[in-house]
């Protein structure tokens, strides 16, 4: 009560000076509550839907939680060391990293090379460019079910009838035998994204000023010390958001080996993103679930930032 | 041309520098050439799997087995009546469609108005709030997926088409990451200008920063809409009965209907796919600038 009063004498005596100074005030005030205002429906998705459930899954990955009973404690981490003692868990972590690394170097090295040729104006370039763009826009999942039968041993198998037609080899067990299986999954995933990614690179390209290409050859510079010379150094910064977009999506890796091989043979194509949807939400062991999301999660951060401060200390030398 | 001597000097080095030139030009044509056909060659290999899904749902089973890239010798329809026969098209259409245009709708709408906030009041704290919400670009769905399931179950919204689009929400943060840096780049003397003729924050929104921001509105609803569309993982987790399926788990679920007919699948993946197509037909040229824009300011 003594404060509110003081406070609105001294406003008052503020207002004696130069009266319009309030209202002002209380305009820009009110205003500025407006425009708050307009971060709610984004805070509260990113607070309900991501910030609490993050919180919890760590915590829950400390409890023996099974869903149903609310008596449940803590456990310390023994999910944890369940995890590493589960052939099935152990195998996707090996695997999706294993795709993440394979997927990300491989569709680097094709799309690179891949965005500097149809950047060249030759004929039926835009089709070209359409046409590699066009495997990233329909359902992974489904272009993965397509893959299943182009790949298989049977009557549909487009690449073992290709293999006999041409070469007369038998037919080869593409997704049944452990390491063909994998080896088709990135595959699989390298075709579905090379496009895409090198799209991203063209439009680095285009932005590069045709100057340094001029003097360049006016230098005398071959074809290939101006690749590895200016295109390749000015293509840091698409390097760093293809690069990362590319392990991001190889960890988070799902319906491609779903579909393509169901995790198997044996847990050879097992991803981490399948178990964690196995033991939280089908299987009801919400410990080890939340557990093993916890770990992917400082995977996947781990990753992010290894790879940004690394190619941004790249950048930097670069363009120093 | 005056001396003698020097005439054929002048006559000769052009004539060499002539025929040099037409022989780079022709060297590159040659070259443009090879790399056109080359490039031609690895495309149509790489389209070849949508040549085999799409020429096998004219064959026969038989047919299909015996050759499977030839062209259909008897033409038959008969794969398109057995799957709009057997498989519920119009409702999983439909189903993709409402998540995906509502989906759209509110993360590209949450997405802006934040977007509009932050560039309307870059204060101290409003950056600490975005750097918090960018956290969220790194945090995988499967992190979240096991509380968020048990919440969506206590909040009635599992199984539920609406619930769906409740969790694509989420993607909020992503459309307004994109935003934001599209919107930085508009002068803000606009902003101070329609101020000073009265505009109200609601006005300065909808009449000058949205009509202003639609090429980066654009990119973002198209990545958007491609996502959500194809979205299999969270669908697959939320929904459980059928007649509540998109269209991608309804290609997914038939792959067991169609084990030994596969023709038919490809009939239904066709199907399936054909609204893409039109999708990437109609945004192809805007996608390609726009993933560039997008690129080179974010």
């Amino acid at each position: 009560m003594l404060a509110r009063s003081t406070a609105t004498k001294r406003s008052e005596v503020a207002n004696e000076r130069r009266p319009d100074l309030r209202p002002a005030r209380l305009a820009r005030w009110r205003e500025a509550l407006a425009v708050q205002a307009f971060f709610l429906p984004t805070v509260l998705s990113f607070v309900l839907l991501v910030a609490v459930p993050s919180v919890l899954t760590i915590a829950l990955s400390f409890t023996n939680f099974d869903g149903y009973s609310f008596k449940f404690h803590f456990v310390g981490l023994s999910n944890y060391s369940a995890l590493f003692s589960d052939p099935q868990i152990t195998a996707s972590l090996y695997f999706t990293i294993l795709y993440a690394v394979a997927t990300t170097v491989i569709v680097t090295v094709i799309a690179i090379p891949l965005a500097v040729i149809v950047n060249i104006n030759f004929a039926g370039h835009k089709l070209v460019r359409a046409v590699f763009f066009f495997t990233s826009v329909p359902s992974l999942l489904v272009l993965a079910l397509v893959w299943t039968y182009i790949l298989s041993p049977l009557g549909s198998g487009v690449i073992n009838y290709l293999l006999y037609g041409l070469f007369g080899a038998g037919p080869v067990q593409w997704l049944s035998d452990n390491h063909l299986a994998q080896l088709s999954v990135i595959m699989v995933g390298v075709w579905a994204q090379a496009g895409w990614h090198s799209v991203l690179y063209l439009g680095y390209l285009q932005s590069v000023p045709g100057d340094y290409y001029d003097a360049a050859v006016v230098d005398g510079a071959s074809v290939m010390r101006r690749f590895f010379g200016i295109t390749l150094p000015l293509l840091a910064p698409a390097m760093t958001v293809s690069v990362v977009l590319l392990m991001i999506s190889g960890l988070r890796v799902y319906e491609l080996p779903l579909a393509l091989t169901q995790g198997g043979p044996v847990y050879s194509t097992y991803t981490v993103t399948q178990n964690i949807l196995l033991y939280g939400v089908s299987n009801g062991k919400f410990g080890e679930g939340s557990a093993l999301s916890a770990v992917f999660l400082a995977l996947v951060i781990a990753v992010l930032f290894g790879i940004l401060g690394a190619l941004r200390h790249r950048e930097s030398r670069l363009f120093r | 041309m005056s001396s003698v001597g020097r005439a054929p000097v002048r006559a000769v080095r052009p004539r060499v520098l002539r025929l040099r030139a037409n022989w780079r030009r022709h060297r590159r044509l040659a070259l443009k050439l090879v790399l056109s056909l080359v490039m031609l060659a690895l495309a149509a290999g790489a389209a070849l799997p949508f040549y085999y899904i799409v020429v096998n749902t004219f064959k026969t089973p038989e047919q299909s087995a015996i050759s499977p890239l030839a062209l259909p010798s008897p033409f038959t329809l008969q794969n398109y009546k057995n799957v709009v026969n057997s498989v519920p098209l119009l409702q999983s259409f439909g189903n993709s469609a409402y998540v995906t245009v509502l989906g759209v709708l509110t993360t590209v709408l949450f997405g802006s108005m934040a977007a509009y906030a932050i560039n309307m009041r870059r204060t101290r704290a409003n950056r600490v709030l975005r750097l918090v919400l960018i956290t969220a670009l790194a945090i995988p769905f499967q992190v979240t997926v096991v509380p968020l399931y048990e919440m969506m179950v206590k909040s009635g919204l599992v199984n539920s088409l609406s619930g769906l689009v409740v969790v694509y929400m989420a993607g909020a943060v992503f459309c307004f990451f994109i935003i934001d840096g599209y919107m930085s780049t508009i002068p803000k003397e606009l902003v101070e200008a329609a101020k000073i003729d009265g505009a109200g924050v609601v006005q300065i929104y909808a009449r000058i920063m949205m009509p202003l921001s639609m090429p980066v509105l654009a990119t973002v609803a198209i990545f958007q809409t491609i996502g959500i569309w194809n979205d299999f993982l969270v669908a697959n987790t939320f929904l459980s009965s059928s007649s509540k399926y998109t269209i991608v788990l309804q290609v997914y679920s038939s792959v067991g209907e169609f084990t030994t007919n596969w023709p038919s699948f490809m009939t239904l993946t066709t199907i399936s796919l054909v609204p893409m197509v039109v999708f990437f037909l109609i945004i192809q040229r805007k996608i390609i600038g726009g993933l560039a824009a997008g690129a080179v300011k974010g």
